[in-house]
């Protein structure tokens, strides 16, 4: 039982950040495609802004890996 | 590296300036400030005036202008020929402006005449052409109607002919007494196109009762309404190989004018912006009763090539004055970057960044020292590597002269270098193929193994990295004078230090009698950040802390690309057959390869960009913008 609730904890905090981490990138995706037909030249800063969300999973990711090997 | 920009002042005797100018503007190096503020002297600024053109210039100014407009819109309608040089350097130098003047103005009203003559025939050519399915259905019905004078012919369109052709032929022989002919032809649409022939008396009345049934009668267009239906049909044919014939004739006197003269057009054009660049840079300079004063900026290592060329052509009687860069001035300094040769190409990242202030850094050298490390930490793999250094000398040697393959393919090289000295230390030749083909050892860490390690490193590197960040902060705040700004990056550091060796003796990493000291030297130390930091000051420290915690990225991502590197190894194995599982693993290889170069790309950019540079990058630096002729701008952005 013990087992089933770490990797149940562990799917969590993987896949709740990754769910908001998509959902976060889906608007500023949408929102930055947008601008770039209006200012092409913002693409790097739109590229970033893009990127800040993966923030979530990847410390979604460090804390499931950190439930399953620090238990 | 940020070019030191030296402020300097040109001084000579009025007579001189439309000559001193031009060796400006062929020297292409500095760009003059339209301000006097910082520049003039408070008590001097009395007897100092902004420039004022004299009449000639003015005229000259209009004339050029009208010319240059007259010019553009001739260019835009006259067909393009191959360009040829040849006799045009009279041209290109002003002379024969006068002249040309003239040619122009006879072209531009002929080429004039002549488009509008084109657009005249196009759109009769598009009326007739809505025309041209009916009629040509109709021409080929013509020659079944018996035609005399007294006879009249209507064209109609029907939409379902088998049905509607029985009413039309019983309403024709009721309204006609029978004396009627009907004939019809399927067009492509569908729809059926129908010629009637009746005796002219009846037409009034036949055309009423088509109207009132809802038939269609085909109008047709207004130059051929009033004519007999036949000669309509053959005027149609003809109008339509006239039209096109003097379009023809149009495009081939263009194309005469513009052999003719557009070189010509083309070189006069380049001077007159050259030379109107010149007058309205002319407008930023200063006078006194007898001499000049051209106020600006350039970098210093040129100041004294300047010199030199002012004193040898006008014979010293112009003089270049470098003045002291004040701490108010510091604004206005123009921002240009010049970089070692290793480092140019990274800035292809930085060129996405705002230009940072004068007083700032040149993020392209940190980009360039830490990129490729954290691209080899990330996509260590001694395998990969070896492939993206092959795909790197090929973009490289096939894609030489465009600016933008050639820098991503030398930063995809220094990359793959490190991709290789990583991955010998993580033991990773091809995931796990190096060990099992050569008994390839790690030298470090097992990444696949060593997963919580793997994480302590990256977070040490972002600690490192983050450090950085803030001691340069440091250095920029005490250059700026700011001492609180300084002191607040300066505790930041201390306490974001004492923070992580806090946790660490509390997780058991370290020593746990250090938590005690520790915590009463971070207590000691957070009213001072709250003074010299503000009330936000607590949040931009979580914010430090969280920025150093989001380098686990460098753990995560690599993992991924290891894992996928072992499956399709696995994968390949468990195949049974030696050129299957190559197939299968070295397809799942390439699709981590191409994964891999553009992840860790992102995400190694986004740790410089988010992280590291807002500790001490400030954005908002003057683009500098020497005055040069436009001819070596146009240069200069091509090859960007």
């Amino acid at each position: 039982m013990e087992k089933v609730l770490i990797a149940l904890a562990a799917a969590l905090a993987i896949g709740l950040s990754a769910l908001a981490t998509a959902w976060a990138q889906s608007r500023i995706g949408s929102a930055g495609a947008g601008t770039l037909a209006e200012k092409p030249e913002l693409s790097g800063t739109i590229i970033i802004l893009v990127a800040i969300p993966e923030t979530m999973v990847i410390l979604g990711f460090v804390v499931a890996t950190m439930i399953l090997l620090m238990k | 590296m940020i070019v030191r920009m030296a402020k300097i002042e040109v001084i000579g005797p009025k007579s001189l300036l439309d000559s001193v100018m031009g060796l400006i503007r062929e020297m292409g190096l500095t760009q003059i400030e339209p301000s006097p503020c910082g520049f003039i002297e408070k008590e001097e600024e009395r007897c100092i005036t902004a420039f004022l053109p004299d009449e000639k210039t003015l005229r000259e100014r209009f004339f050029l202008e009208d010319m240059l407009k007259r010019i553009k819109e001739l260019l835009r309608v006259l067909p393009e020929i191959r360009p040829e040089k040849g006799m045009l350097s009279a041209v290109e130098s002003g002379q024969f402006l006068e002249d040309i003047s003239k040619v122009l103005s006879w072209s531009h009203r002929r080429a004039g005449e002549l488009v509008a003559k084109k657009t005249g025939l196009k759109a009769e050519f598009e009326e007739l052409k809505r025309y041209e399915e009916f009629l040509t259905a109709m021409a080929s019905l013509l020659p079944y109607m018996k035609a005399s004078p007294d006879v009249d012919f209507i064209g109609v369109t029907v939409k379902d002919a088998s049905e509607i052709m029985f009413h039309l032929r019983a309403l024709l022989s009721r309204l006609t007494e029978d004396r009627f002919e009907i004939t019809s032809e399927e067009l492509e649409d569908g729809t059926s196109a129908c010629l009637i022939s009746i005796p002219k008396a009846y037409s009034q009345a036949v055309r009423k009762a088509l109207y009132s049934e809802r038939v269609m009668e085909l109008r047709l267009p207004e130059s051929l309404a009033e004519k007999p239906f036949p000669e309509a049909v053959e005027i149609y044919s003809r109008r339509l190989m006239d039209i096109q014939r003097e379009v023809d004739e149009a495009d081939n006197e263009l194309m005469r004018i513009s052999t003719r003269w557009r070189p010509t057009f083309e070189a006069c054009m380049r001077w007159i912006e050259e030379r109107l660049l010149l007058i309205s840079a002319t407008s930023y300079v200063f006078e006194t009763k007898r001499t000049f004063i051209i106020c600006g900026w350039m970098p210093d290592e040129y100041v004294e090539t300047l010199r030199e060329r002012l004193d040898s052509e006008f014979s010293k009687s112009v003089v270049l004055e470098k003045k002291e860069i004040r701490e108010e001035d510091m604004g206005r300094v123009p921002v240009t970057l010049k970089n070692p040769a290793y480092f140019q190409p990274f800035e292809l990242f930085t060129r996405l960044l705002p230009l940072p202030k004068y007083t700032s850094y040149d993020p392209t050298v940190f980009v360039g020292i830490f990129f490729p490390v954290f691209f080899g930490m990330i996509f260590g793999d001694a395998g990969y590597g070896l492939i993206l250094i092959a795909v790197a000398v090929f973009l490289y040697l096939k894609y030489r002269a465009r600016r933008v393959i050639s820098d991503a393919s030398k930063i995809l090289f220094i990359s793959s270098i490190n991709s290789i000295f990583f991955g010998v230390l993580y033991g990773e030749f091809f995931g796990d193929l190096g060990n099992k083909l050569f008994g390839m050892e790690p030298i470090y860490l097992e990444r696949r193994e060593a997963i919580i390690p793997l994480l302590f490193f990256a977070l040490a590197v972002g600690l490192a990295h983050v450090i950085i960040g803030l001691l340069f902060g440091v250095v920029s705040a005490m250059r700026k004078k700011a001492a609180s700004e300084a002191a607040a990056k300066g505790l930041y550091i201390v306490l974001v230090i004492c923070i992580i060796i806090l946790i660490a003796s509390l997780a058991g990493i370290f020593p746990e009698f250090f938590s005690r000291p520790l915590l009463i030297i971070i207590l000691i130390l957070s009213p001072f950040l709250l003074f010299t930091g503000g009330l936000l000051a607590p949040l931009e420290l979580l914010k430090t802390i969280g920025n150093i915690i989001s380098y686990a990225r460098i753990m995560a991502i690599g993992l991924t690309s290891v894992f996928l590197a072992f499956v399709a190894n696995r994968i390949g194995g468990i195949t049974g057959d030696i050129i299957v599982g190559i197939l299968v693993g070295g397809l799942l290889h390439l699709i981590n390869i191409v994964l891999g170069v553009f992840s860790p790309t992102i995400h190694s950019l986004r740790l410089h960009y988010v992280e590291f540079f807002s500790k001490f990058l400030e954005p908002g630096g003057r683009r500098y913008e020497p005055l040069k002729s436009p001819e070596s701008i146009s240069r200069r952005s091509t090859r960007d």
